[in-house]
Order: structure tokens, then C-alpha cells, then sequence
């Protein structure tokens, strides 16, 4: 999964050490924890199968984005001591299953918005065991031309 | 025994600032009774004690026993701007069901203390081997209320004009309940 700023592969897998996009915008995620799976959380907060307009096609690439996702924070969880946050990630890969990994419909918009909140919640306990503060998208709306956030940090 | 060796803990806030996470120990009479004192009325609703008096305080620093009440306080410097405990029951139908109370204080919400809180809490549960987390919030919280949704409580009941304040005005009580992941090995007939 490429950054959609700078082309930069963030998952540790990944290849090239690019971190200014083609426009000469600086990465935003760049010297981040956590950095491909904050990258790649966005990449799906911000994709297009939120929008009205969206099609079976940006579902599944939806689906199929949330997947790596998960794979990758299950890699990272392996070292650590966190049962909360794999209880998360079970729940997360148990609701992308029920979203049927691109069948259309408002269910299953539903379970892949869930998906990526667990997802999301395993990144913040991430963060937290390193003391840093919760990743929160909005930060990085404007990378990703985004007309609102539908949350934020209330307590 | 809930392993502690996690504290103390840093937190950075949402402000770029810094707390501090531990357990209460007796040391921290007074500053967690100047934290209590400070809070509005409504927040003390739910103590037995009158936690303006400082001796109650000192009476529970005295006798802290973490099997039963864990509390973990949340200090910039000296000063405690949040707690969060869990209760226990060693023993009794409810032992699997840790209660937790979470207080910040006015001048530090917004900032990520309760989450920091909650996701504390949600650990040691899980260390604690518990069925649920409980909390129980005056519904006019509404910051606590959606907080702890996010991390994962779900509303299991409203009980309307169920609780009173210390001035006598009745409150609807939310319960809110979190499933550890202890809970499906557990379940059976």
C-alpha cells in the first residue's frame, strides 16, 4: 500500500525511502510511530467508499486495503503485551469478514466502519504503551482533501 | 495479582503535554483529596464518604489494598488532575466484574486523560482476568458517556431518576458494561 502523499511504501515491508511526493509536499506521517499503520488507517478513513458516489469497485478496494491493514497490525501485536488490543484486532478482522469482503450494501459499509474503528483502537493502545498521544485523522484531513471528520477526541 | 511493573506511565496529550500514570500509594493523601475537593458536586455524587474532609481521604490512603480498589492517579508535577480505579470483588457472583470510576479534573478534560484512563483500565481488566468492565455515569456526562463507547462500552441500561446528588436532585444512571476477551472461554450452560 503506497502513501498517496509521497508514494512511500510506510509498511515495514515496504520498498522505496522517498519521502517527498512528486508535488514536493513532505510526507505528513513522516517520523511517525507507527507510521504504516497510521498511513494506512487513513488511506481507508479517507477513501472513497464513504463518499455517495462510491461503487462495489471502491469497496472492495476498501476490503481489500482494511485486510493488509490488519495483517500488518497483527505483526506488530506479536511483540507486545497488549490483550486488549488483540482482543480489538479479533474483533476487527471478525467484522470485515461479516462486511463479505465487498458485497454492496449499507451492512456492509456498517461492518467495514467497524472494522476500521477497532483498527483504529489497537493503534491508539499501540501508541499509548509508547506514551504518545492517540492518532487521530483529522490531523491529516488536509492531505486527503477531506470535507469533515466525524469524530474527535472528547475526554 | 495485577502485575504494575507498567508504572509509572508517561502519557502525552492531545496538547503536547505531559502526565504521569500510577498507582495511588498513602503518600498521596493530600494531593488527591485537593483534586476531590476541587471537583464539581455532581462528579462526588457517587461516594459513600464526604471526600471534602480530608481525613476520609486519609483513611482510605491508609488502608489501600489493590486486590479490592486499584486507583490509578494521573499527575502533572505534584498536582493530581484525574483518577481511575477498579474495583473488585475477591469473592460473590460479581467477582469477574471490575466496576471503574473515573474522575478528571474541569481544567484538564479534552485532552485525552480519561482515554489514557480507560485504555488503562481495559488492560488490568484483561490482566485481571475479568468477564466485564463496568461504569456507571450520571447521563448528563455526556463527554464520559461517548468516551467510553468509543473504547468500547456499550450501554446496558438506563435507569431513569435513579440516582441523587448531594443536593437531592434525581439523575438518570447510564450502565455501560465492557465483554474482556475472558468472557466467550467462560461462557456455557
Amino acid at each position: 500500500m503506497n502513501c498517496p502523499i509521497c508514494g512511500w511504501e510506510h509498511f515495514p515491508a515496504g520498498g522505496g525511502r522517498r519521502t517527498i511526493s512528486a508535488k514536493g509536499e513532505a510526507c505528513p506521517y513522516r517520523g511517525t510511530a507507527y507510521t504504516g499503520l497510521r498511513a494506512g488507517h487513513d488511506q481507508i478513513y479517507f477513501g472513497r467508499w464513504r463518499r455517495m458516489d462510491a461503487t462495489s469497485i471502491d469497496l472492495r478496494r476498501a476490503c481489500h486495503q482494511m485486510e493488509r491493514l490488519l495483517r500488518e497490525i497483527a505483526g506488530v501485536l506479536e511483540t507486545e503485551d497488549l490483550p486488549a488490543a488483540r482482543s480489538d484486532l479479533g474483533k476487527a478482522a471478525e467484522a470485515l469478514r461479516a462486511a463479505g469482503q465487498g458485497e454492496e450494501g449499507p451492512e456492509a459499509l456498517r461492518y467495514l466502519d467497524h472494522a476500521l474503528s477497532y483498527a483504529h483502537r489497537v493503534i491508539g493502545d499501540l501508541l499509548h504503551e509508547k506514551g504518545l498521544p492517540p492518532h487521530s485523522p483529522g490531523d491529516f484531513a488536509g492531505w486527503y482533501d477531506a470535507a469533515e471528520v466525524p469524530f474527535r477526541e472528547d475526554w | 495479582m495485577i502485575p504494575l511493573d507498567r508504572y509509572p506511565k508517561d502519557i502525552t496529550l492531545r496538547d503536547g503535554t505531559h502526565a504521569v500514570l500510577r498507582p495511588m500509594i498513602p503518600g498521596d493523601a493530600e494531593c488527591l483529596w485537593n483534586f476531590l475537593r476541587r471537583l464539581p458536586e455532581i462528579d462526588k455524587s457517587h461516594f459513600h464518604e464526604d471526600v471534602d474532609r480530608l481525613e476520609t481521604v486519609e483513611g482510605w490512603a491508609k488502608s489501600l489494598d489493590y486486590e479490592s480498589a486499584l486507583p490509578i492517579l494521573a499527575f502533572r508535577g505534584d498536582r493530581v488532575v484525574g483518577t481511575v480505579t477498579l474495583h473488585r470483588n475477591r469473592t460473590g457472583w460479581k467477582q469477574r466484574v471490575g466496576v471503574v470510576r473515573i474522575l478528571i479534573a474541569p481544567d484538564h478534560r479534552h485532552l485525552g486523560i480519561g482515554t489514557a484512563m480507560i485504555r488503562e483500565m481495559r488492560h488490568l481488566g484483561e490482566k485481571a482476568a475479568l468477564n466485564y468492565l463496568l461504569a456507571e455515569v450520571i447521563e448528563e456526562q455526556q463527554s464520559a458517556v461517548r468516551a467510553l463507547e468509543r473504547m468500547g462500552f456499550e450501554k446496558a441500561a438506563v435507569y431513569r431518576n435513579f440516582v441523587n446528588d448531594r443536593g437531592g436532585h434525581l439523575h438518570n444512571l447510564v450502565v455501560l458494561l465492557h465483554p474482556m476477551s475472558g468472557l466467550e472461554k467462560e461462557m456455557y450452560f
